[in-house]
């Protein structure tokens, strides 16, 4: 039921109540929040020609070709809901109109190309996913006891597939990377209260781990008392062996009078300024160096760059699924490899039922909770599966569609990019012109609130702090992403806003507050 | 609808009265259609497990998810930590906190459990406790709580008390007795209690407990920190921190407040311990305070946390608001549960004054539940073959003389009957027919065939 439903579900959006009789709206007095959704409108996008980048070849990109000659269950078209697809076709590529839909409830007055900090999901998704809060507020007991945990079973098995993993039982569902951090962390923390690790002993991570992560690393390492060592990484950087050779010195910082390193906490994608970290080669560094443990933040990972947890092989393995696999907020997986050995028993901070039948089990309950967002896996895989190439097409034409983008606006602006083409994946980083003046952290989130109201461009700016004796640097850099619902319009745009802050003399420091 | 209100300005309002104006209360109808998710054909009698939420608060929830979803950035930068302060000013006045700052919003009890536990295992951690020193909680305590009290406390050294809850109960008293006897336990051998987690209504077997006078029993025993785990309270009894005076109070916003999935507030007063407590998914706010940490643990879905004004609106559609609502649920269980002892032959686990929006009925000793298992499978049976949901509660007859007997034999089985606005008449009058008739079938527990 589920697969078909999920289609149908995409008219919830815009005419709730006609598919489910057991679930009408009813009548809202006017002193309560009327349902938006009722108002909801599909704005009227001009199509840039720029979406059948991601179309098949073979996919007539003529939207009204498309719309006749539509098979059975492409839902726009039926009024009637009768179901007749041909059970063995494969399905239709997405094309330009669908692909629209999909993503019309976006700010149409907003160039958001920014989809590396919050993600995005399409609507088919985000109505299979009302089905499940639906089926719960029907009859709760019974989801309980008869359907979520299976659901959460199916979900956990299909990422093991799509990362490679050896076990089910090696994969947690939990809410975000955040919380995945915080479970291998606690872990970490016993390890020391219960003297396994000796004080000093020393925790490894870069210096552009993510910030939550930091602070999560310094709560429940230094509160033990672990030791923490950054990893200091250059940027812009040229090549991995510059990263490389960072790595292994702060290893040796680590192992400085016999002090073991415990845990190297390694990003594969970094948040700001975001590169792509060479994790393959740095985790094997740490086996060689007698790391105890490895744990690869990759928040930007599966869906925008290749997640194979055997070639990686890491100890912990965490990556959302709301950010680039097209899942709503939130869900994320976290991988904790079997090995023989005994492995460090990690446990879900929120302890309930489930507490000691494993951090998966665990995590299936955590007390009453919307668990939703962790059911509509199978629906995330199927809408990748409309594009050509299905989940690898669309990581390869993101990454081409970003690093053009990049260099567009590089050479638009006489700058420079944070870093090669290969050390990116759908996220790249872009120098702004020095005349904008940024000059610090307070500045770059000020330009991008000032690019948001003034300019409507949703970007993520980055401070780089100048080295000493360098002339007239580049001190901001623009994260850009590229995600399937992008145009080349959104980094037009982008361009314009910026050309035109140069060209009236702007400077951060005309900024208040 | 607009002219019931009289917002068209009929001239019949405009002389002066000393009534209140008029408004329209809503409708029975009405009622129903915010409700009419709940699957067709279930007695739904178990509000207390999971809740439960009327349809225009369902909808306040997808416009917020919406927002988010139309431009998440501008949601997080603009919109989110005021929606959150909004929600827990509004927490703050129906709890008589006194300050914002100590109301904090988090998933649910469980997790308040792990927040105020967490804390304790740093003390003993750090050598703030000394190993063996106590924590005292109710025997019957919900089950995930204790499980956190031996993740965060047993290992870190403390060791528990159990206090035993006598059911069935008939008074305050008994409770309290039971209370003080804990504590004397805990106190022994120069032991320190500190921590009681006292349950405000307990989950299974329901009962309402004295909390206020247990509080104050802990402070002149000199105990830490008192947690009252009140998961039902909000929504069902009348919720005063200040009165109540622990150190932390946690209730769940979705089972009794109309709320969706999930949302709780965590209230703790503000001490020196105030600065302790993290919410353990560490986040950009860390060592913000609590409620601070809490309102950004990540990306996730905070829209639950954000409709609490919206809910507040929809109470007050009801005459007498919440506490109507609460008034009202309280007369209705009670008056069921009457009805189906009454019916069954049978007793009532706790009297009406121990009892909110929730109570325990005796199930007929002919039924012969004799274990949990029965008791699950009886539950699922009547789920399957009857279309009623209610949570069936297993006790083993005491050895104490005064367990309670019907015709036929000891009473081992009660049921835990819910009362919300939803509920009609012919949910508990199908849950009485249902038991009368395996009775009369002469069909026990262990006969009842179950997928």
């Amino acid at each position: 039921m589920g697969r078909r439903m999920s289609r149908a579900m995409c008219m919830t959006w815009r005419h709730s109540s006609r598919l489910f009789s057991c679930c009408p709206l009813p009548f809202t007095s006017p002193s309560l929040l009327a349902p938006s959704h009722f108002h909801y409108i599909i704005p009227d996008i001009i199509v840039s020609h720029h979406y059948s980048h991601f179309l098949s070849s073979q996919n007539p990109s003529s939207q009204s070709s498309t719309m006749e000659s539509s098979p059975p269950h492409h839902r726009e078209n039926e009024s009637n809901g009768t179901h007749n697809i041909s059970k063995k076709s494969k399905p239709m590529l997405i094309s330009e109109s669908e692909l629209r839909f999909e993503f019309s409830h976006h700010d149409p007055s907003i160039a958001r190309i920014n989809n590396g900090s919050f993600g995005s999901c399409p609507a088919s998704i985000t109505a299979a996913q009302h089905h499940w809060q639906l089926l719960f507020l029907r009859q709760p007991d019974h989801f309980y006891f008869n359907r979520l945990q299976p659901a959460i079973l199916r979900s956990r098995t299909l990422i093991k597939d799509l990362v490679n993993a050896d076990h089910v039982d090696e994969i947690s569902l939990v809410d975000n990377a955040t919380t995945a951090a915080a479970i291998v962390l606690q872990q970490i923390a016993w390890a020391f209260t219960e003297g396994r690790f000796q004080r000093g002993d020393a925790v490894v991570m870069l210096h552009y781990a993510y910030g939550a992560v930091k602070k999560s690393i310094h709560a429940y390492v230094c509160r033990a008392g672990g030791q923490v060592i950054e990893v200091p990484l250059p940027f812009p950087v040229n090549s991995n062996e510059e990263i490389v050779d960072e790595f292994r010195r702060a290893l040796m910082r680590g192992k400085a009078n016999s002090r073991r390193v415990r845990l190297a906490v390694i990003d594969h994608i970094t948040s700001m300024p975001s590169v792509v970290i060479p994790v393959k080669e740095l985790v094997k560094i740490c086996r060689e160096e007698g790391v105890d443990q490895v744990f690869v933040d990759a928040a930007h990972g599966i869906g925008c760059t290749d997640v194979d947890m055997k070639e990686i092989g890491a100890d912990f393995y965490t990556s959302n699924l709301h950010k680039w696999f097209f899942c709503p907020p939130s869900v994320a997986f976290l991988y904790s490899r079997k090995t023989p050995e005994t492995s460090p028993e990690l446990h879900h901070p929120v302890v309930s039922h489930e507490y000691g039948n494993g951090l998966a089990i665990e995590s299936g309950w955590i007390g009453t909770r919307d668990y939703s967002a962790q059911l509509v896996v199978s629906d995330a895989i199927e809408f990748t599966n409309r594009f050509e190439g299905g989940i690898d097409g669309i990581k390869k034409r993101i990454h081409d569609g970003v690093v053009e983008m990049g260099k567009m606006l590089a050479s638009a602006w006489g700058t420079n990019l944070g870093t090669p083409p290969e050390m990116c994946a759908s996220l790249i980083m872009i120098g702004l012109p020095v005349s904008l003046g940024i000059s610090s952290d307070s500045d770059a989130m000020k330009l991008r609130k000032h690019l948001r109201e003034n300019f409507g461009v949703e970007v993520p700016i980055y401070y780089r702090h100048p080295k000493d004796g360098e002339v007239n640097p580049i001190t901001g850099y623009a994260r850009i992403s590229y995600q399937v619902y992008n145009t080349i319009d959104d980094y037009y745009k982008f361009r314009d806003a910026v050309n035109q802050l140069v060209s009236d003399g702007f400077t951060c420091a005309l900024l208040l507050k | 609808m607009d002219s019931d209100r009289g917002e068209n300005g009929d001239s019949s309002h405009n002389h002066v009265s000393k009534k209140p104006k008029l408004s329209v209360f809503i409708s029975e109808e009405e009622i129903r259609q915010e409700f009419s998710h709940h699957q067709r054909g279930i007695a739904r009698i178990n509000n207390g497990s999971f809740g439960s939420c009327p349809a225009s608060i369902i909808a306040a929830q997808k416009e917020w998810q919406l927002r988010f979803l139309q431009q998440p950035d501008d949601f997080y930068f603009n919109h989110l930590r005021k929606g959150l302060l909004e929600s827990r000013t509004v927490v703050k006045g129906l709890i008589n906190a006194d300050s914002v700052d100590e109301v904090s919003l988090i998933d649910n009890a469980t997790t308040a459990a792990a927040i105020v536990l967490q804390q304790i295992g740093r003390a003993f951690a750090q050598g703030k406790f000394q190993k063996g020193d106590v924590v005292v909680m109710l025997h019957c305590a919900f089950q995930s709580v204790k499980k956190s009290i031996q993740a965060y406390v047993t290992g870190a050294g403390g060791s528990v008390i159990e206090v035993q809850l006598p059911f069935p109960v008939t008074s305050n008293e008994e409770i309290v007795s039971e209370f003080r006897k804990g504590l004397e336990k805990g106190k022994s051998d120069g032991r320190h209690v500190r921590l009681a987690i006292i349950d405000h209504i307990t989950s299974m077997p329901c009962v309402v407990v004295p909390v206020e006078e247990l509080v104050k029993i802990c402070r002149q025993e000199g105990v830490d920190q008192v947690f009252v785990d009140a998961a039902h309270a909000i929504g069902s009894v009348p919720v005063d921190v200040k009165e109540i005076g622990a150190d932390f109070y946690v209730s769940n916003l979705h089972k009794w407040f109309f709320c969706p999935p999930s949302v709780a507030f965590l209230y703790c007063r503000k001490s020196p311990l105030s600065s302790e407590v993290h919410h353990p998914v560490v986040s950009h706010e860390f060592g913000n305070g609590l409620a601070i940490e809490s309102s950004w643990i990540g990306t996730r879905d905070y829209s639950s946390q954000l409709v609490v004004p919206s809910v507040l609106e929809f109470v007050n559609r009801f005459e007498g608001g919440i506490e109507g609502i609460m008034m009202r649920n309280h007369e209705i269980v009670v008056k069921m549960g009457e009805m189906l002892a009454k019916s069954w032959g049978t007793n009532l686990g706790a009297p009406p004054e121990m009892c909110a929006s929730m109570i325990m009925v005796g199930l007929p000793s002919r039924l012969f539940i004799s274990s949990e298992e029965d008791a699950m499978r009886l539950r699922s049976y009547l789920r399957q073959h009857h279309g009623i949901e209610v949570p069936l509660h297993y006790q083993a007859p005491s050895d104490v003389e005064g367990v309670p007997k019907d015709k036929d034999g000891l009473i081992t089985g009660y049921a835990r009957i819910s009362h919300q606005v939803y509920n009609s008449f012919d949910d508990y009058c199908k849950f009485r027919d249902a038991i009368n008739q395996l009775v009369e079938q002469r069909r026990s527990c262990k006969m009842l065939f179950t997928e």
